[in-house]
């Protein structure tokens, strides 16, 4: 077509004559979104919405049944000039409408046509269930008239009033919270240990079930609320069981609230649901902070907390995703059905720009629109596909025979059919019936970039193993002669000092060897005296024989001296003396080779990483520069920062024993330990020790026994590859295949 | 107490046809059951049940006439019924032949009968040319027929409806049925008679416009309930008694390539005149506007798509042009729309190629056929703009009253069946749009008929010089030639070079078309040379003269090579019928308008290539060129022919509430 919107249509003779309209339930409202009035036709029997702009309601407006559509055209053309409907677009708009089941027409209803569209409607409403297993819903009751019952006892909690008191409950479970933020922590650890986590599963589901439901309630008063006020209806007729990754959990359908024309008053039926999530979590939290620990009631707020908690963040306040805070979004934005027209916009940039359709379909209205809509569009079609590799990942994770086929399913729901229906259009469209060259070579070009990047440029590959650090100079302290040690602090070298090499680290005494001196001292005084006075009186021999004694006695002590230094162990190099149970040593008895503590070089440290059997491949050529982070200590490390270092050597054999139990499983470690082994340091399978020598500039102190994780740079290898490997090594950890 | 006939009931009670176009997975696996289907050697079967229809031979020329009437009384009972078994058919397909035999002197081939038998079957049968397809029809028309439900023998032309009603009648007369043709002149009380004759022989034009015409006659009572309610409270007043048509049943389409496939879009309309001034002269005063802007500064052409775009400079400038005028100028649409429209007429709406002038008016020249379409109008203002730039009185458009497309029409039969001189192309587009499969009957005698390999030129001059040297080296020979052109004007075209050559021709073109049958008829003669528009004197016969056997038979030329294969082979099937010798060659150059279309980068890089040389070109590269581009031509054909299908049914479902079209 030559023309951007041809005035006349060859189908027009087909509903010039008649005189339709709009069939006399409908309501019309006004709305305004970005400036522009819309109206808004609602059928509140049948839920249809239809939202029509203003050249259209016009047109629509005047269809009265008395004036043919003929004449209500050339009203509008009379009217509004180039803005009125063209012939195309009033058949259009009227087959919608009537597809809607909003129009009537002065002929006998089709009561054919009728059951045509109800069949289609129902084929259509299952095939979409279908193809959104992971987001099935069941409408089971209509809770409407129940609404319209209690509307007056809680239709205060969304007014202004409500409002503020939800703000004093809300600084209230704070002020709570805040103060008891370690007792959360330990909370959580506690629910989602290991071994309890299956038991405290069903209680935690029951919570979610009662604040979920309560949440749903908050849609809906706030919708019949807002609908009573407005005198727009209001109605919220469908309330059911949303499986949501096959978790059934309650949803209501407040779709009513879309005809309601402030869109305040829309985002607060969409708020309606956290409001009242969060508020019941508040209550929640008070009482949490005022009940006893490990009681049930404790727990059951605790839960309720942490649901109202992670699923706010995690889904109804992310616009990314089509639950409360993306309706809210819209209606902020003033962009109606955002989603579809943020990817149909993406389309028609594609369309536009890449393949060069002539007028492409451009769903945005202005140019605030558009900007949006590109960011959007993007943002939600990124996180979507982040979103479902989750799920796959997820269900093929905890089930895994089941998981396999719905894995399966979800795959050719979300790629295979894609991808046909994308294939299809590119084949078939008449929209393309021009550019389809192009669109070919772009798309053939664009899919050919993606697999070349991903299957021939090396991109730079790594592998991170976990290790501990270690000095490499260090010895053991060893108590050298059985004794008692001190009791006086001042013979002790603290742990933790550095000291010089043959500092005396602490005293020990040992009464058998004083005594023995003593003894011995005493026998050399005698000697000594015997020898003078033998030498005074002149007996040589007699001296001679005191000498002898003398020699001998000099001996002995010389040997209990070394044994009594002995007592006094000293420092055998220079280095940090850590000796963590010190405390404990004060007055004990110690046996000769009994340890005491150990002296070592802090200024000297390496970290011993153990690899395991999945990543042996690349011992070989790891290049020898590595990096890494300390574990659990975000603190020291700037962001995206990470210390330097490089490795001395790789122990040639397996082993499998590990340089600390805290690289094990038991110790929160990622190596599978031997559940026999006690001490926790057995490794299941063989295991390759590297040791790394951190750089000498590693700005912060490194301390002897933190947990590091080393990121090793191997050969740069395509995306493709290393994507491979890390799925196939998934697959065999998760699977044991 | 009211009595209403039951061709009325019948009329009412047909549904609409619901038939949609199956879409996506529907639509591939519809397609692939298409392409299953062709495996079923539907060929052989037909050529062995005709074989035993032709074996019966015995049985019934024994008879005494009034014998063989009581035979055939006692089959249609069956046929009446409904209870007949596959052996009645064959008996009955057999008496047929047997009448045929005694009252038209023509006994019906074995190939005949097989492709009766396909047309039964609800095939698309394709015979050669002058393998009698008419006397093919006659035997499942005639079983048709005795079902009571009338049978339509749906042709091109009022001519070939009367001749074949007439030649036929006895066969049917005899086998107790009553026969009729339809002709633009006929009344509607003629029309009625003829439509409840038993076999009735139409155009194609004639059965859907009193279809539509019906449709009309109902209006609002579309339904048997309302119809039903109104005949009772207004008796004979009501618009049941004005019906002719009474529904629907069975059709037998001659050439139906022709209706079903390359016309099948071309809506049907029922229109009346809209009187109105002020577009009248808006359509003059965009044509003098047209004539101010200038190419590319205001406005691009687009000669593949034939579409004209304002620049926005040319949207300005149309502003400024149209600012004195008012009126309707003052909307932007509304000028650009009737600009663009007085720009494309201007740039591809040319005289004698896309329609000639006649009594002051301009009439649409098919492109596909080379037949003038004195009752078609270009739609959204073409036509006046048309009129407009030939300076002619602009009739202002027609109020449509009601429309359907041919290949909607069609699809509303309960049984349709079709014959033709080429289907083979076409295969897919019977299957996905009309359920039809195609079956090839073979010629009753072989075909000799030789083809030489494409001759291919640089440039559209040395193809005529060829074209030329071709003719006048048969025309020596003593060979007839006939010259197949495209447009009216290449045929005038060439008529003014054989004339300089001093050649003696006849042309046989739109704009001549009285003396269609005739020249055709005589193109066989010795040394004749004929310059035709593609389809010009289709369903005639050119029946070779004396001596002409001997030296080579009718040499077919043709001069471009058209947007659909088939139609080519039409014009190649014009030679070498029923087993006599014949020739046919295309001569084209890379400057003809399937090249510019279809192939327009890599025929321009031909044309670079090879300059402005006279020499031929021909390799089998630039041979394939023409092929490909040919096939490219006809898928696009197809999926806009399906497109426009598509969205008729989308109309349909959306406009429900306007009652359905048909």
């Amino acid at each position: 077509m030559p023309v951007d919107r041809p005035t006349f249509s060859e189908s027009w003779y087909r509903v010039a004559e008649l005189r339709p309209r709009l069939i006399s339930t409908v309501q019309i409202h006004r709305q305004h979104f970005r400036g522009r009035t819309w109206h808004v036709v609602a059928d509140p029997a049948s839920n249809q919405f239809f939202r029509l702009n203003e050249a259209a309601y016009r047109f629509v407006a005047m269809l009265d049944g008395r004036r043919t559509v003929a004449e209500v055209w050339k009203i509008c053309n009379d009217q509004l000039g180039d803005d009125a409907p063209t012939q195309p677009e009033a058949i259009q708009l009227l087959g919608q409408l009537y597809t809607s089941n909003l129009l009537t027409a002065e002929l006998p209803p089709d009561a054919e046509g009728l059951f045509n569209r109800y069949h289609k409607r129902i084929t259509r409403e299952i095939q979409s269930y279908l193809m959104n297993v992971m987001f099935l819903r069941i409408p089971l009751i209509d809770p409407d008239h129940f609404l319209d019952r209690w509307i007056g006892v809680v239709g205060w909690l969304f007014s202004w009033f409500g409002g503020l008191l939800w703000i004093g409950l809300m600084l209230a479970a704070g002020f709570f919270l805040i103060g008891r933020f370690s007792q959360l922590t330990d909370q959580f650890e506690q629910t989602f240990e290991q071994a309890k986590l299956m038991s405290n599963l069903p209680a935690m589901y029951g919570a979610m079930i009662f604040i979920k439901v309560l949440h749903e309630f908050g849609h809906a008063f706030a919708c019949k609320k807002f609908g009573r006020q407005t005198g727009t209806g209001g109605e919220v007729h469908a309330m059911g069981v949303m499986f949501l990754i096959f978790t059934p959990l309650p949803y209501v359908d407040a779709s009513s609230s879309w005809a309601f024309r402030s869109k305040w008053h829309r985002m607060v039926v969409g708020m309606g649901g956290m409001y009242v999530e969060l508020a019941v979590a508040a209550i929640a939290a008070i009482v949490w902070a005022h009940t006893a620990q490990d009681t049930l009631i404790r727990s059951l707020s605790y839960y309720m907390i942490f649901i109202a908690g992670v699923s706010t963040v995690l889904f109804n306040a992310n616009p990314l995703l089509r639950y409360d805070g993306y309706y809210i979004l819209s209606d902020a934005l003033e962009m109606p059905n955002l989603w579809q027209r943020s990817r149909q916009y993406v389309y028609y940039l594609v369309k536009r720009y890449a393949w060069g359709v002539r007028r492409p379909f451009n769903p945005a209205n202005s140019g605030g629109e558009r900007i949006w809509l590109t960011i959007y569009g993007i943002a939600s079609t990124i996180y979507r596909f982040v979103i479902c590799l989750g799920i796959l990942y997820f269900i093929a994770d905890r089930l895994f025979l089941l998981g396999a086929v719905l894995a399966c399913v979800a795959i050719v729901v979300w790629v295979f059919v894609p991808i046909g229906k994308f294939l299809h259009y590119l084949f078939t469209s008449g929209e393309l019936m021009r550019v389809r060259g192009r669109a070919m070579a772009t798309t053939l070009v664009t899919i050919g970039a993606i697999f070349f990047g991903l299957g021939f440029i090396n991109a730079a590959d790594h592998c991170r193993a976990e290790g501990v650090i270690e000095p490499i100079d260090m010895q053991f302290v060893h108590a050298q002669a059985d004794g008692f040690i001190s009791r006086q602090a001042a013979d002790f070298v603290e742990s933790g000092r550095i000291v010089r090499a043959g500092q005396r680290l602490l005293v020990s005494s040992n009464p058998d060897l004083e005594a023995m001196r003593k003894q011995l001292l005493a026998d050399r005084d005698r000697y000594e005296a015997e020898r003078r006075q033998a030498l005074d009186q002149g007996v040589p021999s007699l001296a001679r024989v005191n000498e002898e004694h003398l020699a001998a006695v000099a001996h002995n002590l010389s040997l209990v001296d070394d044994r009594l230094a002995k007592l006094k162990p000293a420092a055998p190099l220079a280095g940090e003396w850590i000796c963590p149970q010190i405390e404990q040593l004060y007055g004990a008895y110690v046996q000769e080779g009994q340890r005491l503590g150990l002296v070592a070089d802090p200024t000297r440290l390496m970290i011993r990483a153990i690899v395991t059997q999945n990543d042996a491949w690349m011992i070989e050529h790891v290049d020898r520069e590595v990096e890494f982070r300390i574990l659990g200590r975000p603190d020291l490390h700037k962001i995206g920062q990470s210390f330097k270092g490089r490795i001395e050597s790789i122990l040639p054999a397996g082993q499998s024993q590990l340089p600390s139990a805290a690289l094990g499983y038991a110790a929160g470690g990622e190596i599978p330990i031997s559940p026999s082994d006690r001490e926790g340091r057995k490794t299941t399978e063989r295991v390759f020790e590297v040791h790394i020598i951190p750089a000498p500039d590693t700005p912060v102190r490194l301390l002897s026994g933190q947990r590091v994780v080393v990121r090793f740079t191997t050969p740069p290898k395509p995306l493709a590859t290393q994507w491979w490997r890390a799925a196939m090594q998934m697959v065999q950890k998760r699977f044991r295949v | 107490m009211t009595t209403i006939p039951s061709t009325i009931w019948q009329t009412l009670s047909q549904r609409a046809p619901d038939k949609k176009l199956p879409r996506g997975l529907d639509a591939a696996w519809d397609a692939a059951a298409g392409y299953v289907g062709r495996i079923v050697p539907r060929r052989r079967i037909f050529l062995r049940q005709a074989q035993r229809v032709v074996d019966m031979e015995k049985t019934y020329s024994e008879l005494t006439d009034g014998k063989l009437a009581h035979a055939i009384s006692d089959v249609r009972g069956v046929f009446r019924r409904g209870r007949e078994t596959p052996d009645d058919l064959l008996a009955a397909f057999a008496m047929v032949r047997e009448v045929a035999t005694r009252k038209l002197g023509m006994r019906p081939f074995l190939v005949q009968v097989a492709g009766a038998l396909a047309l039964y079957h609800g095939c698309v049968v394709e015979m050669a040319t002058g393998e009698g397809k008419t006397l093919t029809a006659t035997m499942p028309a005639t079983v048709a027929g005795w079902r009571g439900q009338g049978c339509h023998v749906i042709t091109v032309n009022d001519y070939l409806a009367a001749r074949d009603a007439e030649t036929m009648g006895a066969v049917y007369h005899f086998a107790g049925l009553s026969v009729a043709a339809i002709t633009q002149e006929d009344k509607p009380p003629e029309r009625r008679a003829a439509y409840h004759a038993d076999i009735t022989y139409c155009t194609n034009k004639e059965v859907t416009a009193d279809f539509l015409r019906d449709r009309l006659t109902l209006g609002r009572l579309k339904g048997l309930p309302s119809a039903l309610l109104a005949k009772i409270a207004e008796g004979a007043g009501s618009g049941t008694d004005r019906l002719v048509q009474r529904g629907l049943h069975y059709a037998i389409v001659d050439e139906a390539d022709s209706i079903m496939v390359d016309e099948s879009v071309t809506p049907l309309i029922i229109s009346g005149d809209a009187p109105n001034k002020e577009q009248v002269a808006a359509f003059q005063q965009a044509v003098d506007i047209a004539a101010q802007l200038e190419l590319n500064t205001h406005f691009k052409t687009n000669p593949r798509y034939r579409e004209v775009d304002l620049t926005s400079a040319g949207k300005d400038r149309l502003e400024e042009l149209a600012d004195p005028l008012g009126g309707i100028w003052r909307g932007a649409r509304r000028r650009e729309e009737l600009v663009v429209q007085a720009l494309t007429a201007r740039y591809f709406y040319q005289l004698e190629k896309q329609y000639v002038i006649q009594e002051e008016k301009v009439v649409i020249v098919d492109e596909f056929t080379g037949r003038l379409m004195p009752d078609r109008e270009w739609r959204d203002g073409l036509h006046q703009a048309v009129q407009a730039k030939e300076k002619l009185e602009v009739q202002p458009p027609k109020d449509t009253y009601a429309r359907i497309s041919f290949q909607r029409f069609f699809r509303g039969y309960k049984r349709l069946s079709g014959m033709t001189g080429t289907a083979v192309e076409a295969t897919r587009e019977f299957w996905q749009i009309f359920h039809l499969p195609v079956v090839v009957i073979p010629t009753n005698r072989p075909c000799i008929r030789t083809h030489a390999p494409d001759r291919v030129f640089a440039t559209e001059a040395a193809k005529w010089t060829a074209i030329i040297e071709e003719i006048r080296r048969m025309h020596q020979a003593g060979r007839p030639v006939l010259v197949g052109t495209r447009s009216v004007r290449a045929s005038e075209q060439l008529s003014q070079l054989l004339a300089a050559e001093n050649i003696e021709h006849q042309v046989l073109n739109a704009v001549r078309h009285k003396e269609e049958a005739q020249i055709v008829a005589g193109a066989g003669q010795p040394a004749r040379v004929t310059v035709a528009t593609n389809m010009a004197g289709r369903g005639t016969d050119i029946k070779l003269g004396r001596g002409v056997a001997e030296a080579g038979g009718l040499h077919v030329i043709a001069t471009e090579r058209h947007e659909a294969g088939r139609v080519d082979r039409q014009l190649f099937g014009r030679a070498g019928r029923q087993g006599d010798p014949g020739s046919a060659i295309s001569i084209v150059c890379l400057e003809d308008e399937l090249m510019l279309r279809h192939a327009p980068h890599l025929s321009a890089s031909l044309r670079k290539r090879y300059g402005k040389t006279d020499r031929e070109v021909s390799t089998r590269l630039v041979r394939s060129l023409f092929n490909a581009s040919q096939r490219k031509a006809e898928r696009l054909a197809l999926r806009q022919r399906k497109g426009v299908l598509r969205t008729d049914d989308w109309l349909d479902e959306y406009l429900g509430f306007a009652g359905s079209e048909s």
